[in-house]
């Protein structure tokens, strides 16, 4: 995936300090708490770890990363599948990772749409669903890759070469770190590069509308925009 | 006999082959035949070929993968690994162990594979118990739990241990764990599905695999009460194998051609032994349902009915409910046509897998590897691959099958998106590249917590 940028002529903006681009790759541990009922669902999700929040949330979010529409957490696919709950599973499902900047936050986002539909429909919490969702975690190793950007041609190059599980951990999981509502790309590129529109521009990707290539795209797209002054 | 049901004597006899010694005796892992020798003899299995590299898999994951996997290795340089199981050839164990250890050495991870030996005495218990941990009715003895441990005392006397982790395959050699010296992490990976396994049995093998670091499983729901790790390693394909590897049309034709499957019609393939949980007669159900609105052709492709009796049951039964359609063409195959099984999928317009009990369902990853619309049970590790209409469809009837081959036949689009979305699930959490990952997190993890 080499692809030149267009420069028009001008000399790339070298960033004071370069990007390097991580990866990270996760281990999938399986927990000892399971759900047959929403009532226990909801037990379990108060009481089960952060490790687990984030399995269920970001790291399925990128283990689905190739579809397009229609996937967005596990809780919302099992209230479908499982509990036969289609309100349910939309309100789940449109818990925007991205709004949060902490797992305890979105924790108590997901207690509180299961708490609710409880108060509606009281008689769901003890309704055997037709298969468990069972509780796993992730265990995360981040690692250094090759590529390192000090220009903006070079962070194009990066972002071409890298896997998608640098991507997701730069532009998705990057929020858990910075507690930010940004990502590492964005963060870097107002702050180290000077390109607050372009930073501004690519913190606004819908990620639920398309896949992950399809963000790696669009992030290059706004970075070769800004070469002809589009952005 | 109907012409469109073909045995293994008659396709080796239309290949220009005697019926010949019997090919069903044992099985042994399909390996290469040049294209240009497809379907030439299914007699005798073709001879083994040298397993692919780790570059060989840069065309299908790109280079950063195989970056990430070298890097993950690089921690583990020089670290050793003991791969133990209860059998060298044939059998789903043995041919991922084929692929993984030849990878994790080549990645600088020495791993050596050794296998137990036993007496009929020995297998015979733990066959036993191995239907018991998938659920079945079985009177633990004194006398059996005597055999199992004996013959395990009996090879950890000739095995030596010194490799930094050893991995124990299934429950046959696990209690080899029992005398585990040293600062060796040992690992319990566990292939069979126990998510009801019988109480006795299991209460026997427990405070063995609880004296392991960590034990794997291959689905969430197989996963048991322990005190130790649990991880979940899905089952997963080789792209680069007879049955998955890309094929050039003229193979695919050529096989279609030999079977008299006619490629200008749709074509509904289920691919499996003939078996009664894989329900061969409900998909014949399933087609003749559909086929008073659509046209296609259903081809059955499997294997077992020469070695099993039930087998050879349930290929009658088939054959019945066929009632001498012209359009269903009911493939008895050796185990060794991997090359021809991967031409009938990738011939197929939707692959079924109506299966009423499943372990992972490895024939709906290679469905789904092959970029097809599969319509398949939700039973088992199915639901692991296929998320309903978004990289397939789950059925739980007849009439929900026959209702999907409808649709997707009658939607093409819509089932080419299914197919792609299933090609990149597999890509991203079935092959075996991803399988070395997981191998590679877990030694690691294991070793940081030594």
């Amino acid at each position: 995936m080499n692809s030149s940028v267009p420069s028009n002529g001008k000399p790339p903006t070298e960033a004071r300090r370069p990007f390097h681009f991580n990866t990270s790759a996760h281990l999938l541990r399986i927990g000892q708490q399971r759900a047959a009922s929403l009532g226990e669902l909801l037990q379990a999700v108060h009481t089960c770890s952060d490790a687990s929040i984030f399995q269920h949330t970001f790291r399925t979010l990128h283990e689905h990363h190739f579809i397009r529409e229609g996937f967005s957490n596990d809780f919302a696919q099992w209230a479908l599948s499982a509990c036969n709950e289609p309100a349910l599973a939309e309100r789940l499902a449109s818990v925007d990772i991205r709004e949060f900047t902490s797992l305890t936050a979105i924790r108590e986002r997901i207690v509180d749409i299961i708490e609710t539909l409880l108060k509606e429909k009281p008689n769901t919490a003890d309704r055997q669903v037709s298969e468990p969702f069972y509780f796993c975690a992730s265990e995360v190793v981040v690692m250094p890759t090759p590529f390192v950007a000090r220009t903006l041609t070079e962070f194009v190059d990066g972002l071409q070469r890298v896997t998608l599980h640098s991507i997701h951990h730069h532009f998705i999981e990057a929020r858990l770190r910075l507690k930010l509502t940004s990502n590492d790309f964005s963060m870097w590129l107002e702050e180290e590069a000077g390109f607050r529109e372009v930073a501004r521009s690519i913190n606004r990707i819908d990620l639920y509308m398309g896949t992950l290539e399809d963000v790696r795209r669009q992030i290059v797209r706004i970075v070769e925009r800004s070469f002809n002054g589009e952005v | 006999m109907n012409p469109a049901i073909r045995h293994k004597d008659e396709v080796a006899e239309q290949a220009g082959n005697g019926p010949g010694p019997d090919p069903f005796a044992s099985a042994v892992e399909p390996a290469a035949v040049p294209d240009s020798q497809v379907a030439q003899d299914r007699t005798v299995p073709p001879a083994p070929v040298a397993p692919p590299n780790l570059a060989d898999y840069a065309p299908i994951i790109g280079q950063s993968e195989l970056d990430e996997l070298r890097y993950l290795a690089q921690g583990l340089e020089g670290k050793t690994v003991k791969m133990v199981n209860s059998t060298a050839v044939g059998g789903g164990v043995a041919e991922m162990l084929n692929r993984l250890v030849p990878l994790l050495d080549e990645l600088g991870v020495r791993t050596h594979w050794e296998v137990i030996t036993g007496g009929n005495d020995f297998f015979e218990v733990t066959k036993a118990f191995h239907n018991a941990l998938h659920g079945a009715e079985y009177k633990l003895t004194v006398e059996a739990e005597k055999v199992y441990l004996a013959c395990n005392e009996q090879n950890r006397k000739h095995m030596q241990f010194g490799e930094d982790y050893v991995v124990i395959h299934d429950p046959q050699p696990a209690a080899l764990v029992q005398e585990r010296e040293g600062n060796a992490r040992w690992i319990w990976r566990c292939h069979i599905d126990l998510s009801k396994p019988n109480h006795e049995v299991w209460q026997f093998l427990r405070p063995m695999i609880e004296r392991f670091d960590a034990a794997i499983f291959s689905s969430q729901s197989f996963a048991q009460k322990l005190a130790i790790p649990q991880y979940l390693f899905y089952p997963c394909i080789d792209a680069l194998s007879e049955k998955n590897k890309e094929l050039e049309e003229s193979v695919i034709q050529k096989t279609c051609d030999e079977f008299g499957i006619d490629r200008t019609r749709p074509i509904v393939t289920q691919v499996s032994r003939f078996d009664r949980l894989k329900d061969p007669v409900g998909v014949i159900r399933a087609y003749k349902m559909a086929k008073q609105y659509v046209d296609c052709q259903l081809v059955l492709a499997g294997g077992g009915a020469t070695d099993d009796p039930e087998g050879a049951a349930v290929l009658k039964e088939a054959m019945a409910a066929a009632d001498n359609d012209p359009d269903i063409i009911i493939l008895d195959l050796p185990p060794w046509c991997a090359l021809e099984i991967n031409a009938l999928q990738r011939a197929s317009t939707l692959i079924v897998q109506k299966s009423l009990r499943e372990g992972f369902g490895l024939t709906v990853t290679e469905a789904l590897w092959k970029a097809k619309p599969t319509i398949a049970s939700a039973v088992g590790g199915i639901p692991n691959q296929i998320i309903h209409k978004l990289s397939g469809m789950l059925v739980h009837s007849v009439e929900g099958c026959a209702y999907q081959i409808r649709y997707l036949l009658t939607h093409p689009e819509f089932a080419q998106k299914l197919g792609k979305t299933g090609h990149e699930h597999v890509k991203e959490n079935f092959l075996m590249t991803t399988n070395v990952k997981r191998w590679l997190l877990l030694l690691r993890t294991l070793q940081e917590k030594q």
